[in-house]
C-alpha cells in the first residue's frame, strides 16, 4: 500500500512524518506510564492479610541457561512434597527449538509430577491470598518491553504490604525483593498469568468452584480417577452445591473400589441438581450392579425423562430386562 | 504313545488357555467399566461432542510432531502431550509460534539496551539487575 508514491506525496509525508513521531513517542510514553502505577490492593485484602508474610521453607534453585521454567517448576514441586531435581525436569518441559518453557506445558509437567496446577485470577490480591495460604505462585514476567520480550518464570514466596515488595525465587537469585509496581508492570505483559501446584486434597485459596472443578478434572484425566479422589472429596467439602462435584466424587470412589460411597455421592449429585441427567444414570447404573432393581428403574425413569445426550443410554437400560423384573 | 502325551498335555493346554482368558474374564467387572465418566460429561457440556473430540485427538498428535520438531527427546514427547488438558493441547497445536517462552534472555542490540535501561530505571521494565 506505501510501495508506490509519487514525489509529492513523499515530501509532504516526511513533514508530517516527523509530527507523526514526535507525537508517537509521546504517546508511547503516556501508554507506558499510564501501564505502570502500583497496583492497588482489595480492601478485603487490605483487611484480611497479615502486613507481612514469607514462605521460608520454599527451596531455591538457581537457573542455568534458559532454564528459568524447570527450575521454578522444581522450586514449588519440592515445596509441596516431590522431591523432583531441575535436572529431571528438563526433559519433560524445556522447549530446544524454542529455548524456553511454553506455558500448557508448565501445568502439563506439575500434573505428571502427581500435583494439580490452579491457574489463579490475575490480580495481586490473588497473588498475596495464596502466599498467605502457604502456597508459593509461580508466575511468568515480560521483563522487557512487549517489542523485544524477555519470557521470565519466577516463584512468588513473600510481600511486605507496608513496603509494597514482592519476594520472588527468580533466576539466579533468591528471595529477590521487587516493589508491586515493578512487579505488576512485568506480569501484566503475560496478561498476569500466575498458578499454585498442589497435592490432591489441598485445594486453592483463591478461585471459584467451576475453575478449580475445571483444574482437577484436567488432572484426572491425566493422572486417573483414583489419584484424584482426595481432591474430588476437599472441592464438595469447600463447594457443596456444585453438582458436577459430587458426580465427579462418585465416579473416583467408584474407580477406588468403593461402590457405597459411590451411591452417596450420585445421590448428592443428583439433589444438587435434580437435571444432572448424567448422575440419575449413573445412579441407576450402580444400583442396578448391586442388584436393587426398583431403585435403579427409577433411577432410569429420572435420567430417560430429561432431553439430552444421556437420555438414549437411560432408555435402553430401562428397556434391559434385567432392570425389568 | 499318542495317549500318553494327551494325557500329559491336555491338563496344561487347559491351565493355559484358563490362565490366559483370565484377564479378559477380569476386565468386564473392574469398577469404573461401565460408568459415564467425568470427562464424558464435562466434554458433552461443553462442545458438540464427537467432532470436538476428534478434533482433540487430531490436536495432539499434531502437537506430538511440533515438538519432536522442536528438539524434544522422541522418547519423552507422548508424555508430554498426555499430560496437557484437552484446551492446552488445541492452544499448543495452534499457536506454538507465537506462545512466549520463560527463557529470561535478552537479545543484546545497543539501541535496545539503551531503551531498556531507560525503562528500568522509571521502574516498568527489569531487566538488568544493577539498575534498582
Amino acid at each position: 500500500m506505501m510501495a508506490c508514491l509519487d514525489r509529492h506525496r513523499v515530501s509532504a509525508l516526511l513533514q508530517n512524518a516527523r509530527l507523526a513521531g514526535v507525537l508517537a513517542l509521546v504517546l508511547m510514553m503516556l501508554v507506558m506510564t499510564g501501564c505502570a502505577s502500583t497496583p492497588r490492593l482489595a480492601e478485603s485484602t487490605q483487611r484480611d492479610l497479615p502486613r507481612q508474610t514469607l514462605l521460608e521453607d520454599v527451596p531455591f534453585h538457581g537457573q542455568r541457561d534458559y532454564q528459568c521454567g524447570p527450575a521454578s517448576l522444581a522450586m514449588v514441586l519440592n515445596a509441596s512434597g516431590v522431591p523432583v531435581t531441575v535436572d529431571t525436569l528438563i526433559p519433560q518441559v524445556f522447549l530446544p527449538g524454542r529455548e524456553g518453557s511454553v506455558q500448557p506445558e508448565m501445568l502439563g509437567t506439575v500434573r505428571r509430577q502427581g500435583r494439580i496446577p490452579f491457574r489463579i485470577a490475575g490480580n495481586l490480591d490473588a497473588v498475596l491470598t495464596e502466599i498467605d495460604a502457604g502456597h508459593p505462585v509461580v508466575v511468568m514476567q515480560n521483563l522487557s518491553l512487549p517489542a523485544w520480550p524477555v519470557w521470565h518464570y519466577a516463584v512468588a514466596i513473600g510481600f511486605d504490604r507496608a513496603e509494597k515488595t514482592l519476594t520472588l525465587h527468580s533466576g539466579m537469585e533468591p528471595a529477590r525483593l521487587e516493589s508491586f509496581k515493578r512487579f505488576d508492570a512485568t506480569w501484566a505483559r503475560s496478561e498476569r498469568w500466575a498458578f499454585v501446584a498442589l497435592p490432591p486434597g489441598e485445594l486453592p485459596a483463591t478461585g471459584n468452584g467451576q475453575s478449580t472443578l475445571d483444574a482437577i478434572a484436567d488432572f484426572e484425566r491425566a493422572q486417573g480417577a483414583r489419584a484424584s479422589l482426595p481432591a474430588w472429596e476437599a472441592l464438595v467439602k469447600r463447594h457443596p452445591g456444585l453438582a458436577m462435584g459430587h458426580f465427579a466424587l462418585g465416579n473416583a470412589r467408584h474407580a477406588a473400589g468403593d461402590a457405597a460411597g459411590a451411591l452417596d455421592a450420585f445421590t448428592d449429585a443428583v439433589q444438587a441438581a435434580p437435571d444432572l441427567a448424567a448422575a440419575w444414570l449413573n445412579l441407576g447404573l450402580l444400583h442396578r450392579e448391586r442388584g436393587e432393581t426398583d431403585e435403579a428403574r427409577e433411577a432410569f425413569e429420572r435420567a430417560a425423562a430429561l432431553p439430552g445426550p444421556w437420555q438414549k443410554q437411560a432408555k435402553e437400560a430401562l428397556a434391559d430386562p434385567t432392570t425389568r423384573t | 504313545m499318542m495317549k500318553k502325551i494327551c494325557r500329559y498335555l491336555s491338563p496344561l493346554l487347559i491351565a493355559a488357555l484358563v490362565l490366559g482368558s483370565l484377564p479378559v474374564a477380569a476386565a468386564p467387572a473392574s469398577p469404573g467399566s461401565d460408568l459415564i465418566t467425568t470427562q464424558d460429561v464435562l466434554t458433552a457440556e461443553r462442545s458438540q461432542g464427537d467432532r470436538e473430540r476428534i478434533s482433540a485427538v487430531l490436536a495432539r498428535d499434531d502437537v506430538q510432531e511440533q515438538l519432536v520438531a522442536q528438539g524434544v527427546d522422541p522418547a519423552e514427547v507422548e508424555a508430554r502431550v498426555a499430560a496437557l488438558s484437552d484446551a492446552e493441547a488445541a492452544q499448543m497445536a495452534d499457536q506454538l509460534e507465537q506462545l512466549p517462552a520463560g527463557a529470561s534472555v535478552v537479545g543484546a542490540l545497543f539501541a535496545v539496551f539503551v531503551i531498556l535501561l531507560v525503562t528500568d530505571i522509571l521502574g516498568l521494565t527489569n531487566v538488568f539487575p544493577f539498575t534498582r
